[in-house]
């Protein structure tokens, strides 16, 4: 090294030494797609095979239930109803790629339903009992309100459903047909998803889905980010209501007894995506760029919502207007701002923008 | 007519200014391409003028985040307007790279992000909202006078965001939004399940309303905020759907003066990806082909103006800001992670602008061409 690098570099290392810690990480490409293939592998593939697995074992135990209705088979198709509802409460968080099409996230779930369209239209079919609203082409135009989980849900776990469902046999067969429904979207979109794998496995490409590996990131970032706030607003503060008392059956699947458990689901799922892929994760990333505190900051937040949400007693629709867990619950509200603001401040950190004019414009 | 000492002062600055832009041209500055409203990695909001060879020839400082950019008709000067519900309007000269003058809504009034020139450069007109009716407003300031306020009237709706002058130069067009909302309570819309969404169309000399484009009634939560006029007067308009996320609802519609609105529809599975929501609204320069952004959508779809049909759509990530250029077909896309295309609806040619940015940002929801 020549004498005037030498003080050159010299000089740089001391502007470095002098200037204060960076305010923006500098993430290259190759580290992008190393955090969204682990992503995509360890945790989104994952569960959607989870999803589609669960759907068809629930609509073999719906056939089976129909073909000989009684006690021990309906409460096997409703454990295998909860089982397929926390299967999609534990990758409903990714809202982009082959789920949004078709419209296959509302007609998997269909929710909040503010104008009782499910009921309002289930009714309707249930009273008409026409064989052609059994057909997969029936399926194709009908109202997303009657094509997924909330309406079977509102069969599986209505009043007196064993009764219901042996007496009336159209009934069951719709059931069985909304099943065989989820079967499909949920088996499409696992399939889709295969292929779209691999728009997660290159740093740049003018053909491809994404311009480059850190565009593909912000979709996933979205997921790991937004969700934050339906939970807080759609399944704990709409709920909750402005006054004391609160409105329960604004509570996601209250009639399944689920509410709670989706909020524990979705709470974990968000942790698993930031901490949880094995090969490389968010929290790794944050670490890496020598933000420690910020990736440590986030995991406890993590870990201490969980508790909050373990404490809780269920069903919340028995509870939530018990003054003392609506505390917790208002309590968990403010620990999911908190965490959102963490996070919120990781990818202002990690500069990823996740939506300027897509998410605040006017 | 008598011109007062002050009036004397302001012509000689407007004066100057022209002069200004005269040297700056003669000494060969690289042609402006675009000017946008765009917010710094660091936070903070900029208006920045951006030349022909992608790098930055003006950023601006802003006190708080900006909408639309107003782009002077003869003079390199740009008003940049606050976003809703902001009081302030900077007006910038880019070439003497300088604030003008900083604009402040009257007392209880405030802008809703729009503004535009008239074709001769002497009036500024823009939407505001009269807080305490919750009325719009349409207000005209002369530039002559230091933007001082000489007219205002009723836009004839709640809610007026974007406005355009129709080729007649005379018949202003105003996007009334429907939606309600108060400074007090932030940008919380008040008044969802009772909006009445409207085009109007209004005589600027007299202030009268000559014209007025309704939503249907099934429609009435399709908030018409943006929208752009072609060289003869049609119409193309960009909707915001207010009503619930799974509904399935035409998301363009074309108008022209005398006839009911025009609703056109993507194939399904594009409308649908179109999620609701489109945020900017521009013809190309030949007036035959329309363009919508869908930020939340990452697409922008491109329309046959005269046909009324869709053409095609390509991929934007969380693109919003369009202009258009010279050629027939070909727009400008901005988007919120500070990329900007050149895009040929006639040739399906897609190129990428190359930016020499300092630093990375985020372009708001339009572009202004220069």
């Amino acid at each position: 090294m020549s004498l005037r690098a030498f003080t050159k570099h010299c000089a740089v290392s001391l502007l470095m030494l002098i200037s204060a810690p960076a305010v923006h990480a500098e993430v290259s490409q190759v580290q992008w797609m190393k955090l969204n293939q682990a992503i995509v592998s360890e945790h989104v593939l994952p569960r959607y095979e989870q999803l589609a697995l669960t759907g068809q074992k629930l609509e073999q135990a719906t056939q089976q239930f129909c073909a000989t209705p009684d006690q021990a088979r309906l409460s096997n198709t409703q454990t295998l109803y909860i089982d397929m509802l926390n299967a999609w409460q534990g990758i409903q968080h990714v809202q982009f790629g082959p789920i949004e099409l078709l419209m296959r996230s509302y007609t998997i779930q269909f929710w909040p339903d503010k104008k009782n369209l499910t009921s309002k239209q289930l009714n309707l079919i249930l009273s008409n009992a026409e064989p052609a609203s059994l057909t997969p082409e029936y399926f194709q135009t009908a109202s997303i309100a009657v094509k997924g989980l909330p309406a079977m849900e509102r069969i599986l776990f209505s009043e007196s459903p064993l009764q219901q469902l042996s007496d009336n046999k159209f009934h069951c067969d719709f059931l069985h047909a909304i099943s065989q429904n989820l079967v499909k979207q949920t088996q499409e979109t696992l399939n889709e998803w295969l292929q779209y794998q691999q728009e997660f496995s290159y740093i740049a490409s003018e053909e491809g889905a994404y311009e480059n590996a850190q565009e593909a990131t912000i979709d996933l970032m979205k997921a790991q980010v937004e969700p934050l706030e339906i939970i807080r607003d759609l399944k704990l503060l709409r709920p909750l209501g402005k006054t004391q008392k609160a409105k329960a059956r604004r509570l996601e699947n209250w009639r399944s007894r689920s509410s709670l458990q989706n909020i524990r689901t979705n709470i974990q799922t968000l942790h698993h995506m930031f901490s949880g892929p094995k090969d490389y994760n968010l929290y790794k990333l944050l670490i890496e760029e020598d933000s420690a505190a910020l990736a440590n900051n986030i995991e406890q937040q993590f870990i201490s919502l969980n508790e909050l949400l373990e404490e809780l007693p269920t069903p919340l629709y028995k509870h939530i207007n018990d003054p003392k867990i609506r505390e917790q619950l208002l309590q968990a509200t403010e620990e999911i701002n908190q965490l959102h603001a963490e996070l919120d401040k990781s990818m202002s950190f990690l500069q990823l923008q996740l939506g300027f004019n897509s998410r605040d414009g006017d | 007519m008598g011109i007062s000492r002050r009036g004397f002062t302001l012509l000689l600055s407007c004066g100057l200014a022209s002069s200004r832009l005269l040297a700056k041209q003669h000494t060969k500055q690289p042609a402006s391409l675009f000017a946008s409203a765009a917010q710094r990695a660091t936070g903070q909001y900029e208006l920045v003028v951006v030349d022909q060879h992608g790098g930055v020839q003006m950023s601006h400082p802003l006190p708080a985040r900006a909408h639309h950019i107003a782009a002077h008709p003869h003079q390199s000067v740009l008003a940049a307007v606050g976003r809703r519900p902001a009081t302030f309007i900077d007006v910038v000269d880019y070439h003497a790279q300088q604030l003008v003058t900083r604009i402040k809504s009257a007392p209880g009034q405030h802008f809703y992000g729009h503004a535009i020139y008239t074709n001769d450069g002497q009036y500024l007109i823009t939407t505001e909202n009269e807080i305490q009716s919750g009325n719009g407003l349409i207000v005209i300031r002369d530039c002559r006078q230091n933007y001082r306020v000489i007219r205002q009237f009723s836009s004839h709706g709640i809610g007026p965001h974007e406005l355009k002058m129709m080729p007649d130069g005379r018949t202003l067009v105003v996007a009334n939004g429907g939606i309600l909302t108060h400074p007090d309570q932030g940008r919380k819309k008040l008044n969802i399940e009772s909006m009445q969404p409207s085009l109007a169309y209004i005589d600027i000399h007299l202030g009268e309303l000559l014209e007025q484009a309704h939503m249907p009634k099934e429609y009435h939560q399709l908030s018409i905020r943006h929208f752009d006029i072609s060289p003869t007067g049609n119409i193309v308009i960009a909707l915001q759907y207010q009503g619930t996320k799974s509904d399935d609802v035409p998301l363009v519609a074309f108008h022209s003066q005398g006839q009911a609105l025009n609703f056109v529809r993507a194939p399904d599975a594009v409308n649908a990806a179109m999620k609701q929501y489109c945020g900017s609204a521009r013809f190309d320069s030949s007036g035959e082909i329309a363009a919508i952004s869908s930020p939340r959508g990452n697409l922008v779809t491109f329309w046959h103006a005269k046909q009324n049909t869709f053409l095609t759509s390509i991929i934007s990530r969380d693109g919003c800001g369009l202009a258009n250029t010279k050629q027939a077909g070909e727009f400008l896309i901005s988007t919120g992670r500070g990329h900007c295309y050149r895009f040929n609806a006639l040739t399906n040619h897609k190129q990428k602008i190359k930016l020499r940015l300092s630093s990375q940002l985020a372009w708001d929801n339009h572009l202004a061409d220069l």
